[in-house]
Formats: structure tokens, C-alpha cells, sequence
């Protein structure tokens, strides 16, 4: 832990409380009032001893009394109050950080999310922000408290007597001094933790996630033993955490022990030698006693503040991870159809593997072109470079004679689309995930886009009807057919269809088919399949091979040429019956 | 909730269960007293020496007493031997603290660790009596794994503080009652009110609580779907919606989180402020004594000193009861997902050997005896949800070393007869009979797993594991292994990654294409050499050549084969071909 990033800690955390900085204003002074309430209390046993010992009478006595009592009422209500605006204002501020989180993650790359599964980052974006919450609820506000009770009783002391403002100011300072040395390590080692438990749940999610196939497959005894070895770490972590924190305790009880133990001695002395009247050597007592008690808090408090620690690091983090795609372009590429043209275009993941070697294309504008190739042949890579993903190695990739960087990432969303091989659904409702949860569009435009795409049952079911959790679902075929309609509702001018149609049954596929002939036209395709009969509409054909273009040009001319490797993988694929429209594969 | 949700509805967490919402108050302490007894040793051990921590305060404080006493009569000797024993009894409850906080750390995850593993035990099973409601969203489910099983570990923690505070409180019952009868007497009222007060406020702290949790598990339910889909979301351009959404769901969790933090921190500072009250009420009610010096300083020392600690017992217990609240909604929540929702069922003794001092070896897999297949027979089989029937009335028979496709339209209902085979539909009423060799089967979900049958779903789902581990999903031979991956057509594909076999696939298995996902889950289905193979269309993610080479090992094995599919190329090779819309077989 460098100062450095120690500086920088505090610096998110001021610029994350500077928004709502009327409501801490506040807050602070509600406890500064607090803070000066308690220290009153016993100033007036105090006097209520100095005065018992100079022979007062009862009812004096008992007035005495009954001010201390009024003290104490009013200082528990002002707690309740502090808690109530402390833990408001904590909650609306970390929202802030949890928002700024969940936006910054979704803008990251592919390769992130390839890495980090979801279970981690709800860990992260939730479990580490409710821990800076409570961090800033309940810790920030008692240790503001305390401060300002402590304070406050040092000058109390000095205004009696300077030596003993002096004694607590330096017993204060060497008590704390020595919990924050315990700290350091008891940060990391909390840190540790975090990531021990991150990564127990990130696997229990992923089982969760999975269980329909682990359940068909009898793995519940290989879970559970992962499970065994996931648990044993956290353990292992949990216990190394704690050993690193009683080093603190330690340290903190021996200080409260020595507090009362020189409050003791040192008042029996000063009282002996005529300095302090009995009172002020009781006031004594109870100000160790008033110290004592935030002191122990802290280090009960201290896990919170190293969990937030922890937390704030990894928020830190995270947050400094940058997508490698970066939003700098400010040219638009002409209105229409985008033409797509790659030069020398390369991508490797930084290993010598590389997945794609020197593709020159040229996709004219308003053409759909067939991308061909065995699995690993590079062309999911290529739809990947397309919709700007990830970034190419080498070579340029350019978008209506626009260089893929140049164009604004808003812009360039709305005019390319995608239809997944694998179709992400939402709990939510129908509506929810064809819009993406987006209001702006209406419902008579899901309903045309449902529609469009023969999913008919789906709009006379109700558009608002649950998915997921509730209501049922949706079988692969409909979901394929989903995906089509948030196409359709976006009109885009370049559309990537990735193994779209492989997954539906002939009569299906060719109502599919048809809307997806329809969804090309006037736009510019991309079909990568694997499906042979999905290609019958496209104008051109692209075959990869081994991460290069291996063949081009247009398929009528592909297929009438017995030796282009096209025409012999579509011998080779023993394809089902052509349909009426067509007697030639 | 990553994959493709198929027909079936979900088991929805949130859902109201038929039980009423009180029904844990009497069961909470009887299944915490079971989970704190899966380590007994360490939780009596770390009990024990919580209770010299949390009664020594009392010698203390009495030794206090007398050193101001003697302060008081001007005895500075006498004094410093008092002081002496404060840093003595001191010492002694520090020692304590030590020891027994590490072995509650260790008692604490054991706990939460028997919880976990009764959850996951009841996901994860093939049928049998152990196999709990299949959970909804993976993302919201965390929550019980993570927030609910911490709940019950605070509950017995709380349990452990409030003894220890009894033993102190009744000690310092009977010194500051032998001190001053009076002033003690009048201690009972503060101490009194705290208890009642933080009893009249239970129920709104279980509510608060409970919607806290609900909410919560909206707001992470949704990140979690959002993160697995985030491809989808950022091509969509749909950051902002998706944002306005979140927002929605977080400020109504914070809502929820502050009347719950709220309630719990004032509950606290309510009986942390007794202890003043306290003080000022023995000063109103001794005022007397006070002035004509029989309340010496020694007692208003000892009575300052233990009221710093008693108010500790009115916490805890107001703490205790929070906490036992608490705990009964996490039963109420975990149960759910456990089988027959029984809160018993998270509690079930077991295993875990996680202490790095356990003897730890790994038990054996354990799977179904092998039954050669010779008949498999379905009649009269019929699947519905509600009062929609997805598969209606299906029979047909298949021999030994069949190949039998089934095709249809979408939505037809292939998925779900062919899950319904394997008993993979728990939310559906079935009904119909399916036998094997003649038999009846009566727990398919326990039987139709590998060695017997095999399954491979339309979106096959792999862990971050090896791929080795992926395939054997537990140990497996060299031969084994490699027999799989060789018919699953994918040897080459794993010889060219960096570590072969025992390489880590990524999270849910990202790393590798469709196709080769595809297939590395075809070789898990077939690494036990099943009897029967279950697949629901193989060839969606595979090019045809690849589909060719797939069909033809399958052929080579002479395994019993049920899949879906639509290609010629299956047609050909099928012995029986079926034909399903809308739920009914019209064979070809």
C-alpha cells in the first residue's frame, strides 16, 4: 500500500461525498452537538462529588443529579437522529459509486467479461459498495463523534489543569498511534479474504448457473468437494485476517487497562499532594472510561473499515481498468447501407496464436455476404472486429470509408447490429427484453417488430408478461426469433448474423429465413454460418480458413464452379430438401 | 440467468410460501443449536473462553471500587496494589479473547460453511430424496449462500454474547447488591425498559429485514443477468436503459437497507444510552447518602464501572432478538431451496473437511449401478404447466443401439419431452409411465444419469474448471477421457491448447467457441460410456462436417441414441424418425 494509493483512496472518496456535501455539513454538526453533550456529563458528577465532599445538602444533591439525567436522555435521541441522517446520507452516496460501477463494467471489453464471471462482479459492484456504505454510515460518523469527544476533553482538562490536558493528549496519541500500526497488515490480509469469499461465491453462481447440466450429468459429489476446497481457503483467509487484527486488540485493550490503571494511580497521587479535589481525579476515571469505549469500537469497527479498505481498492481498481476500446471518433460514415472493407487485418490475444492473419475484404454497400468456415476459423473473430468488440493487432477495418476508430461508439451501436448465436434473456417482461429495457420505444412498435418475425403468440400473450421468473419462457427457437425482433426495432444499416438461424426446425427456418431475407434488404449483411442452407439468399460468398479468406467473390459465381472450395463444401454437407423456389443448392 | 430459458417457469425466490411467515419463531433455536453443533468442539471451546472475556469486566471493577475507596481515604499504597490487580484481571481476559477468537473465526465458517453446503448439495442433485426446487436466478440466489447463512452464523454469535453477558450480570448483581441494595434495585428499571422496548420492536425489525433481502436480491438479480449478458447489452446500446433500471432497483433498496440499518443501529444506542440513565438514576436515588457521606466514591467507582458493561446484557439481548428475527427469515429463504422446503433439510449433519488440519481425502463419486439397456419404453407420457400442456400423450419404444430423432417445429415440445425423459422437469406435473427393460422407473432424476443415461442440453453449460474436470466431472481414466473427446470429435482442438487436458477453462467456459463448447459437452455426456444418450439438437452449434464425424463415432460406440435434430444427415442414419408439434407425436 503505497501513499500514493493510500492518496488516492481518499481522494475518491471526497470527490464521491462532494455532491451531497450539505447533508454530511449537517450531520456533522448534529453530532458535534452530541460529541459536546457527552463530554458535559461528567463535568456535572464532578461537581456533584466536590460538592458532596464540602458537605452540600441533599436537594442540591439531587439537582445535581437530575441535570446529569436530563444529559443523558438528550444525548441517546440525538444518537437515534445521527444514525437515521447518517445511514440516509451513506446510502445515497454509495448508489452514486454502485451506478458509476455498473456503467463503467458494462463499457468494458469482451475480454473482461470473458474473464471475470457475473458472480464476482455482483461482488464487487454490490457486496464492495454496501461495504464502503456502511463504512461511511456507521464507522465515518462514530469516528467523527469520537474525535470530537476527545478533543473536547482534552481542552476541558487543559482549561483544569494543563498537565492533564497534556497526560490525555499523549495517552490518546500513543494509543492510537499503536492501532494504526497494527493496521497495515491487517488491511491486506482483510483483502485477501475478499478475494477468497469472491471467488467461493463466484463458483457457487457458476454451479447455480449450470445446475440443469450438472444435475444430467450426476456432478454433485464433484461440486461438493470443490466446494470442500473452495470453503478451506476461505477459511484458511479468514483466520489469517483475524490473527492480524487481535495483534490490534491487543495493543487496544492493554492501552484501556493502562488508562485506568494511571487514572488510578496518578489521581491517588495528585489528590495526596493537594493538585486535584477527589472530583476532578473521578473525572478523571470517567473521561478514560468516555475513551475506552470509542477505542474499543474502533477495532470492533476496525473489520468495517477494512473490509470498506479492501473494498475501496478493488473499486479502485476496477474502476481504473480501462476498455481498450476507446470512444474518440468524431467522423460519420455517409447515410445508408455501411460498406465494410478490411486491409491487412489481424488479431491475436496475445499469445503466438494468432486468430486472424492479413484479411483484405471489400463488402460493398447494401451487399450480404456469406462467411464461411469450419469452427475456429476465424470468422466469429471477424464479427467480433466488426462490431468493434475488441480492437484489431494490426491492419484497418473501415465502415462507409470510415476507419472503425473514427466513428463515435454511439453512432456506430445504432447503425450495427447484431443477431447473437447465443440469445441473452433477461428476467423481465416480454417487452423488457426486446427493447432492452429501454421506454422510448412503443409498444406498437414491439408488437409490428414481434410480428415481423412470426412471433405472433408472443404480442397476444400480453407484451408486459414475465420471463424468466414468473411467467415461462422461451424455447431456443423463439429466442432466436427474439433476437430478430430487437434487430427489427433498431434498423440498423449493417446487420451481423452469427449462426442465427441453426438452431430451429426446417419449417421454422424457412418462415426465418424469410424475415431475415427481409431484414437484409436495404442494409448490408454479414451471415456467418455454418449452415449452408441459411446462404441461399446472400449475394456473396467469403470463405475462411486457418484465420485467412481462403476464397471470395459472388456465390451464384462460387457455386457454379465445381472446384471452389465453396461448391465442394456444399457436396459435402448432404443438405435436406431444397426448398420449391429453388432446384440448385 | 445466462442460458436460454427454456419452457418451464422458474421457481420464482421471492415467491409467497404457503407457510406462514411466522412459522420459524418456535424452530430458529433448535436448527441453530444443529448448525452450531456441526463442530462442536470448536464452538464449545470458543464458547467457554467468550465467557471468561465477558464475566472477568466483574473482578475488575470491583478491584477498581476499592482502589478509589482507598483513594478516597488518602491510602496511596493500598491504591497502587488495587491497580495492580485491574492490569492483573486485565491481563487474564485478554488472553481469553485471543485464544477464543480464533477459534470462533474457525466456528463461525463451519456454520456458514454446513448451510452452504446442505443448499448446494439439494441444487446440485440428480433426484433422490436430497434434491431441492431448481432456484430461479442464479445471481439473486447468492444472496442465500452469502447474506442468509451469515445470519444464522450472527444469530448463534449473538447467543454466545448473551450468555457471557448473563454470567457478568448476575455476578454484578450480587456485588452491587451486597455495595448498595437500593441503588442496585433502581438499575432494574433502565436495564428493564431496554429489554421491552427492544422486544416491542421485533417484528418490524423481521419485516424490515425480510424486504431488505427481497430487495437486494432484485438489485443484484439484475446485475448478475446484466453481466453475463453484457455482449448484448453494449451491441444494443442499451447501457442506459439498463442503467434507468438499476437505478429503479437501487433506490428502492435503499429504502429498504436504511429502515433497516436504522431500527438495528437505534436498538443499539437505546440501551447503550442505559448506562447514563443508569448512573443518574443511582445518583438521584442515593442523593441522600451521597451527602451524608455512607455512598463512598469506592461504590459511585464501582457502580460507574460495571454500568459501562451491564448495559452490554439489554444490547445483546435486543441485539439477540434482532438476530433471531433475522435468522428465521434466512431459514425461511434457504429452505426453499432445499428438498421438501424444509428448514431441517439446510441443517443435515455432513462432512466438510475444510480445516486445513481435517484429514482430508477425497470420497468416492458416487453414481447409479449400470443397467443395460435393452427396451426403453415411454406410453401415455404427458407434461404440463398449469393448464398448458406442452407434450401430450407421447408413447414410442426404442431398442438397444437405436437411433431415434425426434424433430418439430419450434415451441413444438421436444425439449421439454426429452427433459421430462431424464426427469429434468421439476416444476411441471408429468404424467405417464417410462420404463427401462420393462421396469418402471420411479425417481428418474436419480436414475437417467451417467452410467445409465446421458444428456446434452440445447446451451450447454461448462465451469471454470479443466477440461478435464468438465468432461469427467469427477476422477476418470486417461482412456476414458481421451475415448470421449476422440468420439466427440474435439482430440485435436484440446491437444492444441496450452496444457492439453488440464487446461483452466474460463468462467462458464467462455474461452472456447460455440462449437467446441458443444462438443466438450457431448464428451461429457459420453465419457461414462452411457447406456442411453440424451441429446437435444447436437448439431446447432457444429458445421456440418464436424456433425458428419459426430454421427459416425456415435455409430461406432453401438450406443442407445434419442437426439433432436433436422438435418438429413440424421434423418438418414436414424432407425426411427418423430415427429412432434404442438406437443403430440404425428409420425413420419
Amino acid at each position: 500500500m503505497t501513499t500514493h494509493r493510500g492518496a488516492s483512496r481518499w481522494d475518491a472518496l471526497a470527490s464521491l461525498l462532494r455532491p451531497d456535501a450539505a447533508r454530511w455539513v449537517v450531520l456533522g454538526l448534529l453530532v458535534a452537538a452530541g460529541a459536546a453533550l457527552t463530554i458535559t456529563g461528567p463535568l456535572v458528577v464532578r461537581r456533584l462529588v466536590d460538592r458532596a465532599a464540602d458537605g452540600a445538602d441533599t436537594s442540591e444533591i439531587v439537582r445535581l443529579a437530575s441535570v446529569f439525567l436530563v444529559i443523558a436522555v438528550t444525548t441517546q435521541m440525538l444518537a437515534v437522529v445521527v444514525t437515521w441522517f447518517a445511514t440516509v446520507a451513506a446510502w445515497r452516496t454509495t448508489n452514486g459509486l454502485r451506478m458509476q460501477m455498473a456503467r463503467h463494467v458494462l463499457g468494458l471489453d469482451h475480454e473482461f467479461h470473458r474473464t471475470h464471471t457475473p458472480g464476482e462482479l455482483i461482488q464487487r459492484v454490490d457486496g464492495d459498495v454496501t461495504s464502503v456504505s456502511e463504512f461511511l454510515g456507521k464507522v465515518v460518523t462514530k469516528a467523527a463523534g469520537a474525535a470530537m469527544v476527545v478533543a473536547g476533553m482534552i481542552v476541558v482538562l487543559t482549561v483544569i489543569d494543563w498537565r492533564l490536558g497534556l497526560g490525555m493528549a499523549v495517552y490518546v496519541a500513543a494509543a492510537l498511534a499503536v492501532v494504526v500500526r497494527g493496521r497495515h497488515r491487517a488491511v491486506s490480509e482483510s483483502s485477501d479474504e475478499m478475494g477468497a469469499l469472491g471467488r467461493l461465491y463466484g463458483g457457487i453462481e457458476e454451479r447455480l448457473t449450470a445446475a440443469e447440466d450438472l444435475r444430467a450429468s450426476g456432478a454433485a459429489d464433484h461440486v461438493a468437494w470443490r466446494f470442500v476446497e473452495d470453503s478451506e481457503e476461505a477459511l484458511t483467509s479468514a483466520v489469517r485476517r483475524e490473527r492480524a487484527f487481535l495483534v490490534m486488540w491487543w495493543f487496544v485493550q492493554a492501552a484501556v487497562a493502562a488508562g485506568w490503571v494511571v487514572a488510578l494511580v496518578l489521581g491517588a497521587w495528585l489528590v495526596d499532594a493537594g493538585t486535584i479535589s477527589l472530583g476532578t481525579a473521578f473525572l478523571l476515571f470517567q473521561y478514560v472510561l468516555l475513551v475506552s469505549r470509542p477505542l474499543e469500537e474502533v477495532v470492533h469497527e476496525l473489520e468495517t473499515v477494512q473490509k470498506a479498505n479492501g473494498a475501496m481498492v478493488r473499486v479502485l481498481d476496477l474502476m481504473a481498468t480501462e476498455a481498450t476500446v476507446v470512444d474518440e471518433g468524431r467522423t460519420s460514415p455517409p447515410a445508408g447501407p455501411l460498406s465494410v472493407t478490411a486491409s491487412a487485418l489481424c488479431f491475436d490475444y496475445g499469445d503466438d496464436q494468432p486468430v486472424l492473419s492479413d484479411v483484405d475484404l471489400a463488402i460493398g454497400s447494401g451487399r450480404s455476404v456469406g462467411i464461411v468456415g469450419r469452427t475456429g476459423s476465424g470468422k466469429t473473430t471477424f464479427s467480433r472486429l466488426v462490431l468493434r468488440l475488441v480492437e484489431p493487432t494490426d491492419g484497418t477495418l473501415a465502415l462507409g470509408g470510415v476507419p472503425i476508430a473514427d466513428i463515435p461508439l454511439a453512432e456506430l451501436r445504432s447503425r450495427v447490429a447484431l443477431v447473437p448465436q447465443e440469445v441473452e434473456l433477461f428476467a423481465g417482461t416480454v417487452r423488457d427484453n426486446v427493447t432492452l429495457f429501454d421506454d422510448g420505444p412503443t409498444d406498437v412498435a414491439v408488437g409490428d417488430a414481434l410480428r415481423r418475425v412470426g412471433l405472433d403468440v408472443l404480442v397476444d400473450a400480453g407484451l408486459d408478461r414475465q420471463l424468466g421468473a414468473a411467467g415461462s419462457g422461451l424455447s431456443a427457437g423463439q429466442a432466436q426469433l427474439l433476437a430478430l425482433a430487437r434487430v427489427w426495432l433498431r434498423d440498423p444499416d449493417l446487420v451481423v448474423l452469427d449462426e442465427a438461424t441453426a438452431r430451429v426446425d426446417p419449417e421454422t427456418e424457412a418462415r426465418l429465413e424469410a424475415a431475415v431475407a427481409d431484414l437484409m434488404r436495404g442494409r448490408t449483411s454479414l451471415v456467418i454460418a455454418h449452415r449452408l442452407s441459411t446462404l441461399r439468399s446472400v449475394d456473396d460468398i467469403v470463405v475462411f480458413e486457418g484465420g485467412r479468406i481462403v476464397e471470395q467473390g459472388s456465390r451464384s459465381q462460387l457455386v457454379g464452379d465445381d472446384d471452389s472450395r465453396f461448391a465442394r463444401l456444399l457436396a459435402m454437407a448432404l443438405e435436406p430438401a431444397r426448398t420449391p423456389t429453388e432446384t440448385t443448392p | 440467468m445466462s442460458s436460454i430459458v427454456v419452457e418451464p417457469p422458474q421457481h420464482d425466490d421471492d415467491s409467497v410460501s404457503p407457510l406462514p411467515p411466522g412459522s420459524f419463531d418456535g424452530n430458529v433455536w433448535s436448527l441453530a443449536w444443529r448448525v452450531s453443533q456441526h463442530r462442536a468442539r470448536e464452538t464449545w471451546l470458543g464458547w467457554s473462553l467468550f465467557i471468561v472475556f465477558f464475566s472477568m469486566p466483574a473482578a475488575t471493577g470491583y478491584l477498581l471500587g476499592r482502589g478509589y475507596d482507598a483513594l478516597a481515604d488518602g491510602d496511596t499504597t493500598a491504591t497502587m496494589w488495587w491497580a495492580g490487580g485491574v492490569a492483573a484481571s486485565e491481563t487474564v481476559r485478554m488472553v481469553a479473547v485471543h485464544h477464543g477468537a480464533l477459534i470462533w473465526t474457525k466456528a463461525w465458517i463451519h456454520m456458514q460453511s454446513l448451510l452452504r453446503a446442505n443448499m448446494l448439495a439439494a441444487q446440485m442433485a440428480s433426484g433422490g430424496p436430497e434434491a431441492g426446487q431448481p432456484v430461479g436466478s442464479a445471481g439473486a440466489a447468492i444472496t442465500h449462500f452469502r447474506d442468509d447463512a451469515e445470519d444464522v452464523a450472527n444469530f448463534v454469535d449473538g447467543v454466545v454474547d448473551v450468555s457471557g453477558g448473563l454470567v457478568f450480570t448476575v455476578i454484578a448483581g450480587f456485588v452491587l447488591g451486597s455495595a448498595d441494595p437500593s441503588a442496585a434495585a433502581i438499575l432494574v428499571v433502565p436495564l428493564l425498559g431496554v429489554a421491552v422496548g427492544t422486544r416491542v420492536l421485533d417484528t418490524r425489525i423481521k419485516e424490515y429485514r425480510a424486504a431488505d433481502r427481497a430487495a437486494t436480491a432484485h438489485v443484484t438479480g439484475l446485475l448478475g443477468d446484466v453481466m453475463a449478458a453484457a455482449t448484448t447489452v453494449k451491441v444494443n446500446d442499451a447501457t442506459e436503459p439498463v442503467l434507468r433500471r438499476l437505478q429503479t432497483l437501487v433506490d428502492r433498496r435503499r429504502r429498504t437497507a436504511v429502515r433497516d440499518r436504522v431500527l438495528e443501529e437505534g436498538v443499539q444506542a437505546f440501551s447503550q444510552g442505559a448506562a447514563d440513565v443508569g448512573l443518574g438514576l443511582v445518583l438521584l436515588v442515593s442523593a441522600g447518602a451521597i451527602a451524608s457521606g455512607s455512598f463512598a466514591l469506592g461504590e459511585l467507582a464501582l457502580f460507574t464501572a460495571y454500568l459501562g458493561w451491564l448495559s452490554f446484557l439489554p444490547r445483546m439481548v435486543g441485539r439477540l432478538l434482532a438476530r433471531r428475527k433475522q435468522a428465521g427469515v434466512a431459514f425461511d429463504r434457504m429452505r426453499r431451496l432445499v428438498a421438501d422446503e424444509s428448514a431441517d433439510n439446510t441443517v443435515r449433519r455432513r462432512v466438510l473437511p475444510i480445516d486445513p488440519a481435517d484429514h482430508r481425502s477425497r470420497p468416492p463419486v458416487v453414481r447409479p449401478a449400470r443397467v443395460p439397456l435393452e427396451r426403453f419404453d415411454v406410453s401415455g407420457l404427458t407434461v404440463t404447466y398449469g393448464d398448458r400442456v406442452a407434450v401430450d400423450d407421447v408413447g414410442f419404444t426404442v431398442g438397444r443401439g437405436e437411433f431415434v430423432v425426434i424433430t418439430g417445429p419450434v415451441g413444438a415440445g421436444k425439449s421439454t419431452l426429452l427433459r421430462s425423459l431424464l426427469g429434468l422437469e421439476r416444476n411441471a406435473s408429468v404424467s405417464g409411465s417410462i420404463r427401462w427393460n420393462g421396469v418402471e422407473i420411479d425417481d428418474r432424476a436419480a436414475f437417467m444419469i451417467p452410467p445409465n443415461a446421458a444428456f446434452l442440453s440445447q446451451v450447454p453449460q461448462l465451469i471454470s474448471d479443466t477440461v478435464a474436470d468438465n468432461v469427467g466431472l469427477g476422477p476418470v481414466t486417461v482412456d476414458e477421457l481421451a475415448a470421449a473427446l476422440r468420439i466427440a470429435a474435439i482430440t485435436d482442438d484440446i491437444v492444441a491448447m496450452p496444457a492439453g487436458v488440464d487446461t483452466m477453462i474460463g468462467p462458464r467456459g467462455l474461452r472456447l467457441s460455440g462449437g467446441q463448447r458443444q462438443r466438450l459437452a457431448t464428451a461429457r455426456a459420453l465419457v461414462h460410456v452411457p447406456e442411453l444418450v440424451v441429446l437435444d439438437d447436437l448439431s446447432s452449434a457444429l458445421d456440418v462436417e464436424t456433425e458428419l464425424h459426430l454421427w459416425e463415432n456415435l455409430a461406432t460406440t453401438g450406443m442407445t441414441v434419442i437426439a433432436v435434430s433436422h438435418r438429413a444427415v440424421a434423418f438418414e442414419r436414424a432407425d426411427q424418425v418423430l415427429r412432434l408439434e404442438a406437443g403430440r407425436l404425428t409420425c413420419r
